[in-house]
């Protein structure tokens, strides 16, 4: 019997350290060791991308990887990127341009957009059909869910603009 | 699954010696075919050897027109490469188009040659560049290293540490992804060197990617789709599944070549 | 008023967060223990012997169950016909369930299942509809006979007549939350049940019976499922009284969640079909009969497929007032899956097969497939109306009009032209464009499923608690509901919580199905809403309760405005009850199954589609470029909510019809049971441009704030994109392209190669 072994990881910012053996899989670590369930298991075969999360700023499908392969990294799942009361702006966006309806692919959906904005700020409509191209959704035809996600690329680009905007206008006054 | 032993190999001779010490050990990189195949009960490897991190088997470098990427290099980073893209862009749009962009991120190059999954992209390319495989051992041609299907020349233990090749003059891959799991129905990289053209084929063959001698001959006297107008492929040579049949394989290999030719200008 | 605005879906702020629960998501008590089931190898056998010694003694298993250890019930079937939990005596198709296993984990339990050695003496295994059809294996004693005129003399005399066949290949649900239950045990007997369920009340019966208990001692709740789709009706009562029944024997909480492998192996898919037809047409396209003969595989057990290949029947004319239409119907027993509910339940099969038909007449005419349809349509209102086949006259047929708005707004002529100019100068890729509606009855065909029953609760401090008998699958019920009621009360829907299924709340409910989830729930909602409304009224006015109005948050009378939460304390106060159940039985339907006589639906909801393609001959490659959708959803409860049902119904139903292909191997095991061989649109294969806009219209029908249903009809909207790419293969030659659905790749390109030569 092959020996546990020491996994050290933080998730959504928590050092999380614990014995495991190496054939568990990084979404049953999430989901059954540390009660993470927003990253769903649909297929188990990296296909639905319901597992989707963020390791060490990568989009990695959880469901096909080893959580020891994890061991050192940094992960952001769902829970990572807003609450209820603070939402990212493509949580915002998801849930006011109706980019839902059975909800069950989306926490992996959002977390593979989140990335996508981050590789790409301003992508065009096919940019994100194929940036999320990994992530499998049965209920919305993806048509609200490709307007969620160019909803919330504006929305973070104006506050992005806005804000860098203001330190202008702070540089302008102080070189007056 | 079965349970397993986890390594981690600071450089390929780390791994290889952690290898050897295993009763039964393989090497695990990006995961993406290993952890199904491990998964399905298919392998039961006694220990796992991850190289993800060995030092020696990652990095891009290009000099002159020799291009040289570390087996650890995952298909989000070929296909990110700049420098790769500026000498040799059909191996950047190859990666780019394998999987999804999650299955990218782990993926590697090392993984889908030694695999040799009758289906997978990098072989063609590795066999239509004539590209050479380097192992913590050897180095082998690709002629000589994929020996059929899910076989490769690789010894018991032996690990693939780069792959180098010249960059073609004109290079493409075209490929008919299955549309569900997007490996290669048929996939065909055309590479055009100072040597002359090689033409290889993935995801068809009813034993492994193969060159295709009629097109490269076509191809050498007149590099252009036209000059392929004659050739046939024989559909019996050809995989026939539950994704395709023979005939339509073997037309899709004349279409695709063509199209890889059109690509290489 | 909070009705016909587009609201978010109530649970959005929950699903964006990750918050949302699913029955894998719920935390169980510690010792829980979990399932998995020893399913047959075999398509058709006896069972010669069971050994489950290494299964018994794997790592962490607890216990393993045959039939033989079910103290009661060994039955999960939907319909009066048997249907065991684990197979007794004999196998009937691979995938099918022999044993439990119960261990300390799910990864456990999968793992002893596959170590049972279970001998199998192998009997025939009858597979496909021709081997059904040769061994006389079906269902019902034969043939079901709907019939309008006499269409076999209509086609005898007629001048012209064509014939032809096509094979509808099934289609797997994919919902993307797998088939997974949980059963607590509790004191004196009761069991609380979590299921992924579009139907509490049958895992309530069916785990009754499983227990040995009255229903009384069954509780089962369901918040909500990541995807139905007609999947969950039936498929789940397998893993709750699995569940319940080991967690009785156990005194342990339960859980089973299927793997996708073994919920794509295990669980029925939409029943495929082959369909003949006959068809007698006149130069303009008029058709005076079709006789088709509809063959449809239900698989090894009956579950819904009677009442599946009934609405195949009664879908067979759609839109078209066909004089002399006879319709035969096999129901076919096969040693596959039992194929069960999909989206359109039989609808969209027995849609694509006169569909097929008018394409077919269209070409053989030559003239455009727009025409065709519309010379053959029902009378519009107000015009001498038409029956269908079954005698149900068509009372509110708009599609006339909602045909020509629709190719205005697609700019369809135009399109078209620019299609056939395109195909005129490109050799290698061709363009098709299509149009195809919709006409879908609304109700179940079994008359007694259609009531529902609600439970209103309005609290001291004015928020308003609901529960009513229909499942949240993703489809926006709660939501719309939940208008339904803010808008009775005149306050914000932020007021109304919504809670989940549970059939301790409101008993006896049907199925969330048959699209009528907000029909009759938000009618029971809108009942028990109004009877506290009306006690409210009574207590402010007296006898003039009538002219009370409730508004904006306030309750108005006599030119006075009280807030909402102050009447509800003094309500409170003077002793008015504040709670109300609800209860709705859907008037005028009435339907006799075996004559095929009567009015199976309230009414039809409508909608029409135009797709256009491209197809590259050389591969049979091929996408949409463009769709364009009307469709009617009578006045909308929330528009945005019902453009997300007709996006993703079209998605769905193109998906079926062009590349969500499965395949059995000749010993009956199905070789596409995985997303890797299973192909399900994703997003970067849909339409490039894609128009969905809702029909200005109300019901004509007394419905909820007279509106339509919406789940299913959209789904046969992608009709049009297989009518589209049969357009561009007929733009390689002259045959009719005879195309089978899927249109795969494959099927295309050998399509071209056919009519080429």
């Amino acid at each position: 019997m092959a020996d546990k072994m020491h996994i050290k990881l933080t998730v959504n910012g928590t050092e999380e350290e614990f014995l495991a053996e190496p054939r568990e899989l990084l979404i049953y670590t999430l989901r059954e060791r540390l009660n993470i369930t927003g990253p769903h298991i649909g297929c188990e075969t990296s296909h639905c991308g319901a597992c989707t999360v963020t390791i060490d700023g990568k989009s990695v499908k959880s469901c096909t990887m080893f959580a020891v392969q994890a061991s050192g990294k940094d992960i952001t799942t769902i829970e990572g990127l807003g609450t209820p009361d603070a939402l990212h702006p493509l949580q915002e966006a998801f849930k006011e341009h109706h980019g839902l309806q059975c909800g069950y692919c989306t926490p992996g959906m959002i977390t593979r957009a989140a990335k996508l904005l981050e590789e790409n700020p301003n992508p065009t409509e096919e940019d994100v059909r194929f940036g999320i191209a990994g992530n499998l959704c049965r209920c919305t035809g993806y048509q609200n869910i490709v307007k969620s996600i160019l909803a919330a690329a504006a929305t973070m680009n104006a506050d992005a603009s806005s804000s860098s905007d203001a330190i202008g206008q702070t540089k302008v006054e102080a070189a007056e | 699954m079965h349970n397993t032993k986890y390594h981690k190999a600071g450089s390929a001779a780390d791994a290889a010696s952690l290898l050897s010490g295993a009763d039964d050990g393989t090497v695990l990189a990006g995961g993406q075919t290993l952890i199904p195949t491990m998964k399905a009960r298919l392998a039961a490897p006694s220990d796992l050897v991850d190289v993800s991190c060995a030092s020696d088997m990652r990095g891009i470098s290009v000099s002159g027109n020799t291009v040289t990427i570390g087996a650890a290099m995952t298909h989000a980073e070929v296909a990110g490469s700049s420098e790769v893209r500026a000498i040799c862009p059909a191996i950047c749009d190859l990666a780019s188009n394998i999987g999804d962009p999650a299955v990218r991120n782990r993926g590697t190059l090392g993984g889908s040659v030694a695999n040799n999954d009758p289906a997978a992209d990098y072989p063609a390319a590795m066999l239509a560049l004539g590209a050479t495989i380097k192992t913590n051992t050897r180095d082998i041609a690709a002629d000589d290293f994929f020996t059929g299907m899910f076989d490769t020349a690789l010894d018991e233990g032996e690990i693939i540490t780069s792959v180098s090749f010249t960059a073609p003059s004109k290079g493409a891959y075209a490929k008919f992804p299955n549309p569900a799991s997007r490996y290669a129905m048929c996939g065909v990289f055309v590479a055009s060197t100072d040597a002359g053209v090689r033409v290889a084929v993935t995801g068809a063959g009813s034993d492994g990617v193969f060159r295709a001698g009629d097109m490269e001959a076509a191809l050498g006297s007149d590099f252009s789709a036209s000059a392929l107008d004659g050739a046939t492929v024989d559909a019996g040579d050809m995989l026939s599944d539950l994704h395709g049949d023979g005939v339509y394989r073997a037309n899709l290999v004349k279409v695709m070549a063509k199209r890889a030719v059109t690509a290489a200008g | 008023m909070s009705v016909a605005k587009s609201l978010p879906h109530d649970a959005a702020p929950l699903h964006v967060t990750g918050a949302a629960r699913y029955v894998d998501d719920i935390p169980l008590p510690e010792g829980a223990l979990h399932l998995a089931f020893g399913c047959s190898e075999v398509a058709h056998g006896r069972i010669a012997s069971v050994d489950l010694t290494a299964v018994r003694s794997a790592k962490d298993v607890i216990t393993v169950l045959t039939a033989e250890d079910l103290r009661h019930e060994n039955d999960v079937s939907p319909s009066p016909s048997p249907e065991p939990l684990l197979a007794e005596g004999s196998v009937h198709f691979v995938g099918q369930p022999i044993f439990i296993v119960v261990a300390t984990s799910h990864l456990a339990a999968r793992k002893a299942a596959k170590l049972g050695r279970v001998e199998i003496a192998p009997l025939p295994a009858i597979l496909t509809i021709d081997d059904a059809l040769a061994a006389e294996s079906r269902f019902e004693d034969g043939p079901r006979v709907y019939e309008k005129g006499d269409a076999v003399g209509a086609l005898a005399g007629a001048k012209r007549v064509i014939q032809g066949e096509i094979e509808i290949g099934g289609q797997e649900h994919f919902y993307l939350e797998g088939q997974a239950a949980a059963a607590l045990p509790g004191e004196d007997g009761s069991m609380l049940v979590y299921s992924s369920s579009q139907h509490p009340s049958e895992i309530q019966h069916k785990v009754a019976h499983a227990l040995g208990v009255p229903m009384h001692s069954v509780r089962v709740e369901v918040r909500r499922m990541g995807g139905g789709f007609g999947g969950k009706e039936s498929q789940g009562n397998a893993l709750a009284v699995s569940c319940a029944v080991v967690a009785a024997m156990t005194g342990r909480p339960c859980k089973m969640r299927y793997d996708r492998d073994d919920d794509m192996i295990i669980t029925g898919k939409r029943h495929d079909f082959r369909i003949r037809y006959k068809v007698a047409f006149q130069d303009d396209g008029r058709i005076d009969a079709v006789d088709f003969l509809q063959l449809c595989r239900c698989g090894w057990s009956m579950d819904l497929s009677l009442p599946v290949a009934d609405r195949a029947m009664l879908h067979a004319d759609n839109a078209y007032a066909i004089p002399n239409l006879r319709v035969e119907s096999h129901r076919l027993k096969t040693n596959t899956q039992s194929n069960t509910a999909f989206r359109g339940f039989g609808g969209p099969q027995g849609m694509v097969g006169i569909e097929r038909v008018l394409d077919h007449v269209a070409h053989e005419v030559g003239l455009d497939p727009v025409e065709v349809r519309c010379v053959n349509y029902y009378a519009a209102p107000g015009e001498a109306m038409d029956s269908t086949h079954y005698g149900m006259p068509v009372e509110d047929f708009i599609l006339s009009d909602l045909t020509d708005r629709l190719l205005e707004n697609s700019d369809y002529l135009k399109r078209k032209e620019a299609v056939e100019a395109w195909n005129a100068e490109n050799a290698i890729l061709k363009k098709g464009i299509a149009f195809s509606p919709v006409k879908f009855g609304i109700s179940f065909t079994l008359t007694h499923l259609n009531q529902a029953g609600a439970l209103v609760h309005v609290y001291q401090d004015g928020s308003i608690h609901l529960n009513h008998g229909g499942t949240e699958m993703g489809q926006g019920l709660f939501q719309k509901v939940a208008q339904v009621a803010a808008s009775r009360f005149g306050v914000d829907v932020d007021r109304v919580k919504i809670t989940a299924t549970d059939t301790d709340k409101v008993p006896n409910t049907s199925a969330t199905a048959a699209s009528s989830g907000s029909d009759l729930n938000g009618m029971a909602v809108q009942m028990a809403c109004d009877h506290i409304r009306a006690r409210l009224a009574e207590f402010v006015a007296g006898d003039d309760a009538e002219q009370v109005t409730f508004e904006g948050g306030f309750v108005h009378f006599e030119g006075k405005s009280e807030p909402f939460d102050a009447l509800i304390k003094r309500a409170y106060m003077a002793r008015i009850s504040l709670s109300s159940t609800g209860f709705y039985a859907t008037p005028k339907v009435e339907w006799d199954r075996i004559a095929g006589h009567g009015r199976p639906f309230f009414y039809f909801a409508y909608g029409a589609a135009v797709t256009e393609v491209v197809i590259d001959t050389l591969t049979g490659e091929n996408r949409i470029l463009r769709t364009d959708i009307l469709h009617d959803c009578g006045a909308s409860l929330n528009p945005a909510l019902d453009i997300g049902q007709i996006e993703g119904g079209y998605v769905q139903g193109a998906g079926w019809l062009t590349t969500e292909e499965l395949i059995w191997d000749e010993a009956g095991q199905l070789k596409t049971h995985a997303p890797s061989t299973y192909k399900i649109p994703a997003c970067s294969d849909q339409p490039e441009v894609f128009n969905v806009a809702l029909w200005d219209g109300t019901n004509r029908e007394k419905t909820v704030y007279r509106s339509k249903a919406v789940g299913e009809p959209p789904l046969m909207l992608g009709i049009s994109a297989l009518l589209a790419l049969s357009d561009a293969v007929s733009a390689c030659g002259t045959a009719y392209p005879d195309l089978n659905a899927p249109a795969t790749a494959e099927r295309v390109f050998a399509a071209v190669e056919r009519v080429r030569s």
